[in-house]
């Protein structure tokens, strides 16, 4: 696949750490945009869309953001906690938008497994498809998330 | 064929390498802002070179401005009157500026470059802060990811600071972060120890500072910081007042603690401090001495949720609650807060309909 500068300037960004310790791509040696392809095509294989996995990761969100950080029932499977620290994140796309420093955390009750992120990351996926490369800290795996939220 | 495609990739690589040497020559021109002056409170006037932002200049000059987020527009910390020379607001500052910052030339230090003479104006406050070298001299985990750390001040050795304020501690490079950061922390210990700064940091995922904390900062490494900053401290009244934090808004409370024994407080106060479950819990005992060693102090740990295998027999659920489960005739109460926007904000809905008077709210907000 060929980069265009934009691109190439965009996956520098990306794994560079200007914002995030250890960057967006954590140890992930495809180009960005073959993360967002590889990651599209296995949304479109699952049948659902960037924005409705945003549009559910923002309902929980929403909702754990009552507990004041502590855990909330979700439904009966899952509970949910929002974590925050001072300060906001800028999206490395090209544009303008800030976002707060909150981290959810949502929790499958039978078995203990979490699954977080931030909200970039929804925005990420909900206006660039991106959904952090493997390795970084804040990787949501399409397959794994559609699973818990659908 | 062969050699018409290598004159052609030779071509092509020429003008590439002439328009480079080019830019780089423009720049050292066009960009070469020379000598500027900025004067300060029409007062002190510096001379430096122009090119740099405002933050970064000053920080140089030893007038360090608050800041957390290493000069990227992300904290909207470092607001300073620019009067004169600092050409329009910049998008990037848009969202932290209201309209009445904006008509008294409020802008961020770190968005304003300096191409030219500059006239701004700051607080005099911000002339007594200092840069600090201190050793991390103990780390404790309070909790999963929680830690307490002990700086010892090593130059200048002491730093005087109101109980409420915080420092801003660097972040040096390192294996997950190519360059400086600094991030803003309040200040944890006993005032009365003015060689030591103790910090309670909660660990962000991804965070640069709190990953350089917890897994490259080690016991007897060396630290910089500068400092004291913020707003939040205790009022000079004999009002009544209710403390409420969580997590990592311990630290101010804790620091306004210790003083209020070092001083002989005799104000009524009441703290409520939330946590997820007991072993989110911490300092309870020096939380519960502060009981015996304060003439009127009560310290209401809550859970949100209590486990049937541990043993538990305070206040549960939200915060928030147990403050309206157990403060009387608030209204005389002032209440001071530290913790998430979301947590801040639920209180003071919850103290004003308990009568507390917006007046009376002071908070220290994570955002």
């Amino acid at each position: 696949m060929k980069q265009s500068p934009n691109d190439a300037h965009l996956d520098a960004v990306l794994r560079s750490s200007a914002l995030v310790a250890g960057g967006f791509m954590g140890d992930d040696p495809r180009r960005v945009m073959e993360v967002v392809d590889a990651d599209a095509g296995a949304l479109f294989g699952l049948g659902v869309t960037t924005a409705q996995v945003a549009q559910r990761l923002k309902e929980i969100t929403e909702r754990a953001t009552r507990g004041l950080g502590t855990w909330v029932e979700i439904d009966e499977q899952y509970e949910a906690m929002v974590d925050e620290a001072r300060g906001l994140l800028p999206c490395p796309w090209p544009h303008e938008g800030y976002y707060p420093k909150r981290v959810t955390t949502l929790k499958v009750v039978a078995s203990g497994r979490t699954f977080r992120w931030s909200d970039l990351n929804i925005h990420m996926i909900e206006a660039h498809g991106f959904f952090e490369g493997k390795g970084s800290a804040f990787r949501i795996e399409p397959a794994e998330i559609v699973g818990i939220l659908f | 064929m062969i050699v018409s495609t290598l004159i052609a990739v030779l071509v092509v690589s020429s003008i590439g390498a002439a328009l480079a040497a080019l830019l780089a020559l423009s720049e050292s021109y066009i960009a070469n802002y020379g000598e500027c002056r900025i004067t300060i409170n029409d007062e002190r006037e510096l001379t430096v070179q122009g090119g740099k932002d405002l933050l970064s200049m000053l920080t140089a000059e030893k007038i360090f401005i608050p800041s957390a987020c290493g000069g990227r527009a992300t904290c909207g910390l470092c607001k300073l009157k620019v009067l004169e020379g600092a050409g329009p607001i910049l998008p990037t500052e848009e969202p932290y500026l209201d309209e009445k910052e904006r008509a008294s030339n409020v802008r961020l230090s770190c968005q304003v470059k300096v191409k030219g003479d500059l006239r701004i104006s700051i607080p005099q406050e911000l002339f007594a802060i200092r840069e600090y070298r201190a050793r991390c001299t103990r780390i404790v985990d309070l909790t999963h990811d929680i830690k307490l750390f002990r700086l010892e001040l090593a130059e200048p050795g002491t730093m005087d600071y109101v109980p409420g304020q915080y420092v801003q501690l660097l972040a040096p490079k390192y294996e997950k972060n190519s360059e400086e950061v600094y991030r803003a922390y309040s200040i944890a210990s006993d005032p009365a120890q003015r060689d030591v700064i103790e910090l309670i940091i909660r660990l962000v995922p991804g965070g640069i500072c709190t990953t350089y904390c917890f897994e490259y900062l080690k016991e007897g490494d060396e630290v910089r910081m500068n400092g004291p900053y913020g707003e939040f401290h205790l009022s000079d009244t004999d009002a009544p007042m209710v403390f409420i934090a969580g997590g990592s808004g311990m630290a101010p409370i804790r620091c306004i603690l210790h003083h209020m024994k070092n001083t002989n407080s005799r104000r009524k106060a009441v703290y409520f401090f939330g946590a997820n479950e007991v072993r989110e819990m911490f300092m309870m005992d020096e939380m519960h001495r502060f009981e015996s060693e304060l003439p009127d102090f009560r310290f209401v740990p809550v859970i949100a949720k209590s486990d049937a295998s541990e043993a538990w027999d305070g206040e549960t659920g939200l915060v928030t609650d147990a403050v309206q489960r157990g403060l009387q005739n608030a209204s005389e109460y002032e209440a001071y807060l530290c913790g998430s926007p979301g947590m801040i904000d639920a209180s003071i809905k919850v103290l004003l309909d308990l009568g507390v008077k917006d007046t009376g709210i002071f908070y220290d907000k994570f955002a």
